[in-house]
């Protein structure tokens, strides 16, 4: 009875996320030939952006990384029952400290070492971040929500500071004209591509793939990640039954920022290999709303970081080609998380 | 002339439950009618299909002749019927003036003045005292209680619902409250009064419809029925077969020609236990045992207890008197000042793995909040704190947890659709029974803490739950049990405690012909 009740439960899932998915591409349509683009034109030009060629295909990859990394952090989190909306700071020191080391690193290092020193450095970086919030979650109670999303503007500060300021890591300034931005990571901190040279896909792709699969593997076949949903659900029983819930939550919470931190250090170790104020660009946020619309679900995080990424490029394409603004991708991705959201609401109502 | 209630047919099905099926209950103006029933038997429902809060699938509702449907508690008020809830429904905050004016809704200046007489003429006809002036949350219990039946009887209702209104009370406040019962139904109107116990509607009730598993067992007057058969038909067997604990849940007062010493202790002497521990350093102790609420005030005030190996300890006492605090603080949730100490080990201050590692076992109060994970499988609320005795090649051996799981389930004869079932699919007493499994699978237990075993649950259920505690004890694990159930701690306990304003008042021997009386007068704090 159980399976037949999940298999349902699965059914309706996919009927939820498919009228979504629909109801999305019509907006879609809508803004197209509000653009004054052919509905074919446009969708050629966003298909030709996200797969057309093998540059749209593998920066598209990279986007992906991006979000997935964040994503599958958020949903560690997640399941100790804790909502990390601090990416956007946590990319943004992640970023900071990976610089920090790369453009230290010596002259002639191999990018083996160097490049896992640069990723560690961002993870380490991110998780200290979020474990201020989860310090102050356990020892004083604070919501994870306030102080996560306000470390956001913290870490961007912070971010500001570092790439104006000679004496931390702007590059040297050599003329009225030199850009707040910090020098070049040495050769050894930059990440390889991961395949031919017509695409810019690199290591980042396979690094996000294997944290993924570990987290899934520990969230679903693990006694840590067990006792995470046992905290997540119910933290008065948790601690009845004898787990260190302050330690599962900081190391969760620890965890979701070290995750977001390598994304920022994959982001400065990728073209043009600078730290500058906004190469976050929002994907804090990005990565928040996949880990939100992923609900839980670690296969989800993959499947729906790899499409927002391939999006994420196809819209670019799709002003170009189209002379369709890129943002209504954005405006798409949007409606497509309000229907879903939506549903789950309506949903929640009705179980009661 | 009509009766004031009238149901025929009435049926209500929440997802796969039958709740009610085919009730049909005539309830006159002028009497008591009480609705009896187990914990589970359907008597909620029916309150809340004739109160408004559901509403019923099937069946017809009559309202001194006139047909009666109400869609929301606002209808029912409309329609003259009041309902004096299980749980208080006052607002700590407000004066008992504010609190009675709140019903009204929303006017610029409250009528005090028009209050003050309608109060004054209920207090007169139905023997009532209470303190407009005080603030809600400063009233005892039996105060607060008395404050939600003027609430009730202010809109001069026609029909009075009372849902279980004695499991808060003392002994003596439940007396009052029957009296107030007969008063109301004495002034013309109808009282339906709805309760588990059947020790307290005798005085008061005069006609009965007794509920088993969403059926009518049977009705009928009170008089009539008689206390034997009341029994039988709730519990769906004759009661002669059933111990005196299961008699005890429904709070029969033991019949005359049982002797006390039948109650089932059987190997255990109660003249040999030592009131206290051992001075061996065997046994619980505990030393001056203060927690402080969040306003400052003292809800456990220096508490010192013995309890020896292998004594059941009771604790007693009207709600909010420093119980839940007193688990809270000895499971190690909530910090307090004082020594607590199990068998030698000093365990002031330790958190609750510590001393689970100690082998102290507590079930908790609330089973939902604290007790089990209700999403997660009986499997993993059976070891969760012991997930790391499950591992093969790092990860988590789900098969072996399983198996250990289904063995657990087998042994305490738990109905589950298996290791794997969500604890939240299992009825209240089949959760309690992992609940209690797995506290007594500590090893050593050295001391088990039981808050409210058996609330909510079944009377198999009750059996099942308190033969194991009684088990617990057998093995030399010292035993403390809080209940709000006066009859099962007599029936289950060496000695009773009562709680009384953050401090335990006695010790009363359970063995003691007066000790029911006795344990009424210390919760109400007439002798310390």
């Amino acid at each position: 009875m159980t399976a037949a009740l999940r298999r349902f439960a699965t059914a309706r899932d996919a009927l939820v996320y498919g009228g979504a998915v629909v109801a999305a591409a019509l907006v879609g349509v809508l803004l197209v030939l509000g653009g004054g683009a052919s509905v074919g034109t446009a969708a050629g030009a966003l298909w030709n952006g996200m797969a057309g060629t093998p540059y749209a295909f593998g920066s598209g990859l990279n986007a992906a990384a991006v979000l997935g990394l964040i994503a599958a952090g958020f949903t560690v989190a997640y399941r100790a029952g804790l909502v990390n909306v601090g990416g956007e700071g946590q990319l943004a020191v992640g970023g900071i400290a990976a610089t920090a080391a790369g453009v230290h690193l010596p002259e002639g290092l191999p990018g083996m070492i160097g490049v896992p020193l640069v990723l560690a450095a961002g993870f380490a970086a991110g998780a200290c971040w979020a474990g201020i919030a989860g310090w102050l979650k356990t020892s004083r109670g604070t919501s994870e929500v306030i102080t996560t999303l306000l470390l956001n503007f913290v870490g961007l500060g912070l971010l500001s500071l570092v790439v104006h300021e000679e004496g931390l890591l702007r590059q040297p300034v050599t003329s009225a004209d030199t850009l707040p931005q910090s020098a070049p990571l040495a050769e050894a901190a930059r990440l390889p591509l991961l395949g031919s040279a017509e695409s810019p896909a690199t290591v980042a792709v396979a690094v996000a793939a294997a944290a993924i699969v570990i987290v899934g593997v520990v969230l679903r076949r693990t006694a840590t990640g067990t006792r995470l949903r046992a905290v997540g659900l119910s933290v008065p029983a948790a601690n009845r039954l004898g787990l260190r819930v302050g330690r599962l939550q900081v190391g969760a919470l620890a965890t979701a920022g070290g995750l977001a931190g390598t994304a920022g250090a994959a982001l400065v170790a990728t073209v043009p290999f600078v730290l500058a104020e906004g190469f976050t660009a929002g994907y804090g946020f990005a990565g928040l709303v996949v880990g939100l619309l992923a609900r839980g679900s670690v296969t989800a995080v993959a499947g729906i970081a790899f499409a927002f990424g391939l999006l994420a490029s196809g819209g670019i394409n799709l002003q170009l080609e189209a002379g369709v603004p890129a943002s209504s991708v954005q405006v798409v991705q949007s409606v497509l998380i309000i229907f879903i959201a939506g549903a789950v609401v309506l949903r929640k109502e009705r179980g009661r | 002339m009509n009766p004031a209630l009238e149901l025929t047919g009435m049926g209500k099905t929440f997802g796969t439950v039958r709740a009610l099926d085919g009730v049909d209950l005539t309830v006159a103006a002028g009497e008591v009618h009480c609705v009896l029933g187990e914990n589970g038997a359907g008597k909620s429902t029916l309150c809340n299909l004739i109160y408004g809060t559901a509403a019923p699938d099937e069946g017809e509702m009559r309202l001194f002749g006139e047909p009666y449907r109400p869609r929301r508690p606002a209808d029912a008020l409309k329609s003259g019927v009041a309902m004096v809830h299980q749980h208080f429904s006052l607002v700590p905050t407000l004066t008992v003036a504010e609190n009675l004016l709140l019903r009204d809704g929303l006017r610029l200046r409250l009528p005090h003045r028009d209050l003050g007489a309608r109060v004054a003429e209920i207090e007169a006809s139905y023997g009532l005292r209470i303190d407009l002036t005080a603030r809600a949350a400063d009233l005892p219990v039996g105060d607060r209680q008395s404050v939600e039946i003027v609430k009730a009887l202010l809109r001069s209702p026609r029909l009075v619902l009372l849902d279980e209104p004695t499991a808060v009370l003392g002994p003596a406040e439940v007396g009052a409250l029957m009296d107030t019962c007969r008063r109301i139904a004495a002034a013309g109107r109808a009282v339906l009064l709805i309760t588990h116990k059947l020790g307290e509607i005798e005085t008061a009730g005069d006609t009965a419809t007794v509920l088993r598993g969403g059926r009518v067992a049977g009705a009928g007057p009170l008089a009539e029925l008689g206390r034997d058969r009341l029994v039988s038909l709730m519990i769906g067997r004759p009661p002669e077969g059933l111990s005196a604990l299961v008699t005890a849940g429904l709070d029969v007062p033991a019949q005359r020609t049982e002797p006390v010493e039948e109650r089932p202790v059987e190997e255990r002497p109660v003249e040999e236990r030592p009131a206290g521990v051992a001075e061996d350093g065997t046994g619980v102790r505990i030393e001056g045992l203060r927690v402080r609420r969040a306003d400052g005030s003292a809800a456990l005030d220096g508490v010192d207890l013995r309890i020896a190996p292998g004594e059941i300890v009771g604790v007693a006492g009207v709600e909010g008197n420093g119980q839940s605090e007193l688990v809270a603080a000895l499971s190690g949730a909530l910090a307090g000042e004082g020594r607590f100490e199990v068998a030698g080990t000093d365990l002031t201050g330790t958190g609750p793995a510590e001393r689970t590692a100690a082998g102290v076992g507590i079930v908790p109060e609330d089973r939902h909040h604290e007790g089990c994970v209700p999403a997660m499988s009986v499997a993993e609320n059976l070891y969760l704190g012991r997930l790391g005795e499950f591992r093969r090649r790092g990860l988590l051996d789900r098969a072996a947890l399983r198996a250990a799981a289904a063995a657990v389930i087998g042994e305490h004869g738990i109905r589950a659709a298996g290791p794997d079932a969500p604890m939240g699919t299992l009825s209240g007493g089949n959760q309690q029974k992992v609940v209690v499994a797995r506290e007594l699978a500590l090893d050593p237990l050295r001391f088990l803490v039981a808050a409210q075993p058996t609330r909510g649950l079944d009377i198999a259920a009750v059996d099942a739950v308190l033969a194991r505690i009684r088990a617990a004890a057998a093995r030399g694990a010292a035993v403390l049990v809080v209940s709000s159930e006066l009859p099962e701690l007599l029936a289950l306990c060496d000695r009773v405690l009562v709680a009384y304003r953050g401090r335990l008042l006695g010790p009363v021997p359970c063995s003691a012909p007066s000790a029911r009386a006795e344990i009424g007068d210390l919760m109400v704090g007439v002798s310390a």
